[in-house]
């Protein structure tokens, strides 16, 4: 550095000073020219550079006067060049700064202290340099000065963060904010409600300090009082109330509040806020002073809520991983209510391995266990003593277990005890009054254990603090009956068949009727198993039990069939697109139900033609055929069905020819079963069927003159 | 499992085990002894927070019944009652109400929309006074300990992605239902039986169709995989033993194969292997469990009354609610039903009339009977479609027939237990039913809110697959405070 260089660098920090001094005497009435706040606002980037120049130039003067560095020129100019350097910058800054202070929205302590030890540093820098090269400058005083720049860097630092940041700003991580846990009874509106809102989502600008707008919002006057642009609000009129404008402005208008890129309020938030203008804003009202219905007593009860509702804590300790482990198994499972949680949760399954064992064995976990599951478990009332162990036991699951509660008295030393579950077991109701004698008992459930509808209501009258579950009662009106169901593996049968129908729900009567008839439940026979049927039949069936509605009633149809071919073909064969299983589908035994289209039905629109073979000759005395009829799918009934029979496929004769009547367009849908009678003609050994279809449809019907089609399912040979 | 897989992996991944070790093993190791979250980083989300099989914090709900409604109800004939629409009937939805929404090819080319109301009166129940249509009057009748939920939208409009979304949190259907994710979160209660279980069933309405991959374990472990139990005589295929082979000898087989398994596990480190042996055990204790829960012959008259006869009849709604609660009771996770026939594009009034009659009964009977076996605090149970339907007919629009087609912009659901408020009406939407104009509940919400009650922070349950971390709700989803007790 030249002289001259060196020369107006001193005469800069000269000047610097004095306007600085002229800066802070001016104080308040100083008022900042609109082109230079950009200067002011370049504050936060400069004052980077004369913290480490000085910082740096305060270490150097630090050792300056040992003896190794005292004769080291480079060491003593670049201390000096340092110096100078930073103390013109940290000159300018604090001018800068003091532009920015007097910008509207800093105020307060905080900024108070920023100012004065900026300056400090400034000024006590200065002081160093002009002073650093007199005799009486000693090594003392340089260190000591060293050290005052230091901690006044610092202090000017740390409070400056807190203007940008926050308070707190760098520990807050750690510093962990204590869960505020306000029972609702003693909430206050604004302290536990309102204020909240304020201090997360509005107060890092609007705070003593930093009061952006002239707006503080920390204390109930300076909320009164408004800002610079007005009062907030009007008490009651939420409609005109400048806060909640500015919360609602669009977010890209300019006055929209909280500004872009901060943390915005909810939906809520802001509901809470016009609730509490309307209201008439008050610091002191406790939130149940509202009415119960008030929508701000509500919303703030969700507000509080999580505070109340937190889990529970147990004073007990976690039980051993390895007891845990070691006892878990395929049907006692135990496991942790939660990560952290010290209680477990322990489910009994398979009646067929549970004893007593089952239980005693948990001994190393008895303190922990808050939930034991028995549900459906065989235990017996001596078990109960076992369960008595588990001090600190919540909830106890004995529905359907085999007790009678002669063992219940054990269970009045379970301290914690509120959920105890004896539905389905054979109670003893002298006995009950011993379990409600347990004082944390908040839930009972004692249906279908005996209990009379009149004595639960009594007990429930008389304990009103435990809700007892007494069951679900039906209304009274009667249900209707599920249908009979068959149970015979096939409808068709070859000498007799038993019948056999069963429903699900106990103990119904089922009538049936073979004429057609509906059965009734007086005159209509009885169902019993065992029934012999040796012909074909039509029955008809439906159940009935007292306090239910009869079933609906269900036919089914049952076929003989006596002869069964060996072999059956195809001389002419079924549409490829309803083959079914071959020409074999008509003699599997098995009904094609309701659909032609399910692949059990053989379907054509030519002559479908087979040839059965008997290796034992057969007196054929009648042929039937099921059929379909199904007018709007174009299904009629086959117009032509032959019969012929012989000794052999090449000694056939016609046995019997069936035509159809005449189909009319009101036919209804259904399954027909056409029976050819055959006059007797000795034993045959073969037979050849032909079905003809329709070979035009009738002038009434859409498809008309196109061949119909004819769909078999089943053939019955008798 | 978990400790199976890290072992697995240190053996077979090179990559993994030298990037781990560059982060310093040892001082890692020490210093987590010291001060354990030193390195879990409070706050942020990290794999370290999340262990498969116990929840975050204690849990409202510890099992979930879901009682889908496949096809999509219509809300407008169900629990969104809108007199407007009455008023305005055969007037043309108004295009400010419809605005950009897409419609389905079905009704895209229609020329006009008809508005329609709903054939069915509305009546109050209960102290909430909930409205709730005459087709559904058992559920009516539970309104006091149900939340229901008028503001759903889903991001989907057909049944297929629609669904697919619903039951695993993405439209295309390669990710784990949610029943997976809640077995792989919690793992089973019940070890003797699948901790996700699916029962179907189908009413006589149109229905659309349900496939196995809505409850498959996509890339989670196949033990979280929906087990399928069927009406017939098997309720679980292959469950049962060959005949001629005997417990005992069933036994030695699978002793002698889990020898064999070993071997092969000990020499390549296939955790699969070890899932595939646990299966085997598993399906051999359920050759026990099973048969005791699909009897339902003990069951007393008051149940069955409750329920509706149709319970004793396998394969209906109303048997699988009982066994769904049997199941539940049972320590089954996740139970997954669902009822086909809800789609009605056409014949509305009389379809829908069919398919409230198979479902109105059980559905409440469920509710009541998990309530007075003091289960109903603990168990979730969700009744749903997947979107909701059009305010306008599709088709014609005749007195007393008309149609609706797919809305996925605003519909109804209801839950009930586990923690969620009872005797709720939440959300709104507007006059028309068409939008949301309070309290929108989208589908990664109902996924976050359910997890939240199973104890489960939806943004720490998540398991990494090809290079990424996936959760239920993929990146969104925010628990629907509101709704919960």
């Amino acid at each position: 550095m030249r002289t001259s260089h060196k020369g107006f660098a001193e005469g800069l920090l000269f000047a610097l000073n004095i306007f600085i001094v002229v800066l802070l005497c001016a104080g308040d009435s100083l008022a900042i020219p609109q082109w230079l706040q950009p200067v002011g606002r370049l504050h936060p980037l400069i004052l980077h550079f004369p913290i480490v120049i000085l910082l740096l130039a305060m270490v150097m003067e630090f050792f300056r006067f040992r003896p190794e560095f005292a004769n080291e020129k480079l060491y003593q100019r670049f201390t000096t060049y340092l110096l100078v350097l930073g103390a013109l910058l940290s000159s300018l800054t604090v001018i800068m700064g003091l532009f920015l202070s007097r910008e509207p929205g800093y105020e307060g302590g905080i900024l108070q202290w920023h100012k004065w030890f900026g300056v400090s540093v400034a000024f006590v820098g200065y002081g160093i340099y002009l002073w650093r090269n007199t005799s009486v400058y000693t090594a003392i005083i340089a260190k000591t000065g060293a050290i005052v720049i230091v901690i006044c860097l610092i202090f000017a630092g740390h409070f400056g963060a807190d203007l940008t940041h926050g308070e707190d700003f760098i520990l807050a991580p750690i510093l962990q904010k204590e869960n505020r846990k306000v029972p609702i009874e003693q909430a206050l509106v604004y302290r536990d409600v309102i204020a909240p809102i304020f201090e997360t989502k509005c107060q890092s600008c609007h705070n003593a300090d930093k009061m952006k707008g002239g707006l503080m919002l920390t204390t109930a006057n300076a909320i009164l009082k408004g800002g610079k642009t007005g009062k907030l609000f009007i008490a009651g009129q939420p409609g005109i109330s400048l806060l909640l404008q500015r919360v609602h402005l669009p977010e890209d208008e300019k006055k929209h509040m909280p500004p872009v890129g901060k943390p915005q309020l909810t939906d809520q938030d802001k509901m809470l806020l016009y609730l509490w203008i309307k209201n008439n804003p008050d610091f002191k009202k406790k939130v149940i002073e509202l009415p119960a219905t008030d929508s701000l007593r509500m919303l703030a009860a969700t507000r509080l809520k999580p505070a109340e509702s937190t889990e529970e804590v147990y004073d007990f300790s976690a039980a051993d991983d390895k007891d845990i482990k070691k006892l878990n198994n395929n049907y006692r499972v135990i496991y942790a209510l939660a990560s952290a949680s010290p209680a477990l949760a322990v489910n009994i399954y398979n009646k067929s391995t549970y004893s007593v064992k089952v239980l005693d064995e948990l001994e190393p976990i008895k303190k922990q266990i808050v939930i034991l599951d028995l549900n459906k478990m065989p235990v017996k009332d001596g078990d109960l003593k076992t369960i008595s162990r588990f001090e600190n036991l919540r909830q106890l699951n004995l529905n359907f277990s085999d007790i009678n509660g002669s063992g219940l008295k054990d269970l009045a030393s379970l301290k914690h005890l509120k959920t105890l579950s004896l539905a389905g077991t054979k109670l003893n109701p002298n006995l009950i009054g011993q379990i409600i004698a347990i004082k944390s008992l908040t839930e009972l459930a004692i249906w279908d254990t005996g209990l009379k509808p009149g004595e639960i209501q009594q007990l429930q009258a008389a304990h009103k603090k435990i809700r007892l579950l007494s069951g679900y009662k039906d209304d009274g009106k009667p249900l209707k009956l599920t249908n009979p169901q068959l149970k015979n593996t096939s409808q068709i049968f070859q000498q007799s068949f038993q019948l056999q129908l069963s429903n699900p729900i106990k103990g119904v009567d089922m009538r049936y009727t073979t004429d057609g008839s509906v059965p009734d439940s007086i005159k209509s026979a009885a169902y019993k198993p065992g029934i012999l049927f040796t012909q074909n039949t039509v029955l008809r069936a439906r159940a009935f039990k007292a306090g239910w509605l009869g079933s609906d009633t269900v036919q089914f149809n049952f076929y003989k069939n006596t002869y069964t071919p060996d072999s059956i073909s195809f001389l002419a064969p079924a549409d490829g697109k309803y083959t079914a299983d071959g020409a074999k589908t008509i003699i599997d035994k098995e009904l094609g139900g309701t659909n032609f289209g399910n692949m059990k039905w053989l379907g054509s629109q030519k002559d479908m033609v087979m040839l059965m073979l008997f290796k034992k000759p057969i007196a054929l005395h009648s042929l039937t055929l099921n059929t379909i009829r199904n007018i709007g799918s174009q299904i009629f009934l086959p117009a032509e069905i032959e019969v012929w029979g012989g000794a052999d496929e090449h000694h056939l004769k016609l046995l019997t020819s069936l035509k159809t009547a005449t189909p009319q367009k009101k036919d209804p849908v259904a399954a027909i079963n056409l029976e050819c009678k055959i006059k007797t003609t000795g034993n045959i050994s073969c037979i050849k069927l032909a079905i003809k279809p329709l070979q035009k449809v009738p002038d009434w019907h859409p498809a008309k003159g196109k061949p119909a089609w004819v769909f078999t399912d089943e053939l019955f040979l008798n | 499992m978990e400790k199976d897989f890290l072992e697995s992996r240190l053996n077979i991944n090179r990559r993994r085990f030298l990037s781990r070790l560059s982060l310093g093993i040892g001082s890692v190791a020490l210093g987590s002894l010291l001060i354990p979250d030193l390195f879990s980083g409070a706050g942020a989300e990290s794999e370290a927070d999340f262990i498969p099989g116990i929840p975050n914090f204690a849990p409202k709900a510890k099992r979930v019944i879901y009682l889908f409604q496949d096809g999509a109800p219509s809300q407008l004939e169900s629990f969104d009652y809108k007199p407007k629409l009455r008023e305005m009937m055969g007037q043309e939805l108004p295009a400010s109400v419809r605005g950009n929404q897409i419609l389905t090819g079905m009704t895209a080319k229609q020329a006009s929309f008809p508005l329609v109301g709903s054939f069915y009166d509305f009546k109050q129940y209960g102290e909430s006074g909930a409205y709730v249509s005459d087709l559904f009057p058992h559920i009516g009748k539970i309104a006091d300990d149900i939340c229901i939920i008028r503001s759903m939208n889903t991001d989907a409009i057909n049944h297929d992605p629609a669904l697919t979304f619903f039951q695993t949190g993405a439209q295309q259907g390669n990710r784990p239902s949610m029943g997976s994710w809640v077995s792989y979160g919690l793992g089973s209660e019940n070890k003797n039986l699948p901790a996700f279980t699916v029962l179907l069933s189908k009413g006589k309405g149109n229905g659309q169709g349900v496939y196995s991959k809505l409850w498959s374990n996509g890339f989670l472990d196949s033990i979280h995989q929906g087990v399928q139990f069927s009406s017939g005589e098997n309720p679980i295929l292959y469950l049962n033993d060959p005949d001629g082979l005997n417990r005992h000898e069933r036994r030695k087989m699978l002793d002698n194969l889990a020898a064999l398994n070993d071997i092969n596990y000990k020499a390549f480190g296939d955790p699969e292997i070890n899932a595939k042996v646990q299966q085997y055990e598993m399906a051999y204790r359920m050759q026990t469990a099973v048969p005791e829960i699909m009897d339902v012959s003990k069951e007393s008259d008051d149940i069955v009354k409750m329920y509706g006869p149709d319970c004793l009849i396998p394969g209906t709604y109303a048997a699988n609610c009982l066994l769904a609660r049997k199941l539940s009771e049972n320590g089954v996770r996740f139970v997954q039903l669902y009822h086909q026939g809800w789609d009605q594009h056409s014949n509305l009034p009389q379809e829908m009339a069919g398919q409230a009659k198979d479902v109105d009964q059980a559905s409440a009977a469920l509710v009541t009977d998990l309530k007075q076996r003091g289960l109903l605090d603990e168990t979730l149970v969700i009744w749903g479609g997947e979107f909701g339907r059009t305010n306008y007919s599709q088709g014609k629009l005749e007195k007393a027939n008309y149609g609706r087609d797919h809305h996925p912009r605003c519909f109804s659901i209801w839950m009930a237990g586990g923690g969620i408020k009872p005797g709720l009406v939440y959300g709104e939407s507007d006059e028309f039913g068409y939008n949301i104009v309070k309290d929108p509940v989208h589908v990664h919400d109902f996924h976050a809110t359910i997890l939240n009650q199973l104890g489960i922070d939806h943004k720490k349950l998540t398991f990494k697959s090809l290079g990424r971390r996936y959760r239920l709700t993929d990146v969104a989803g925010n628990v629907i405070k509101g709704i919960i007790a």
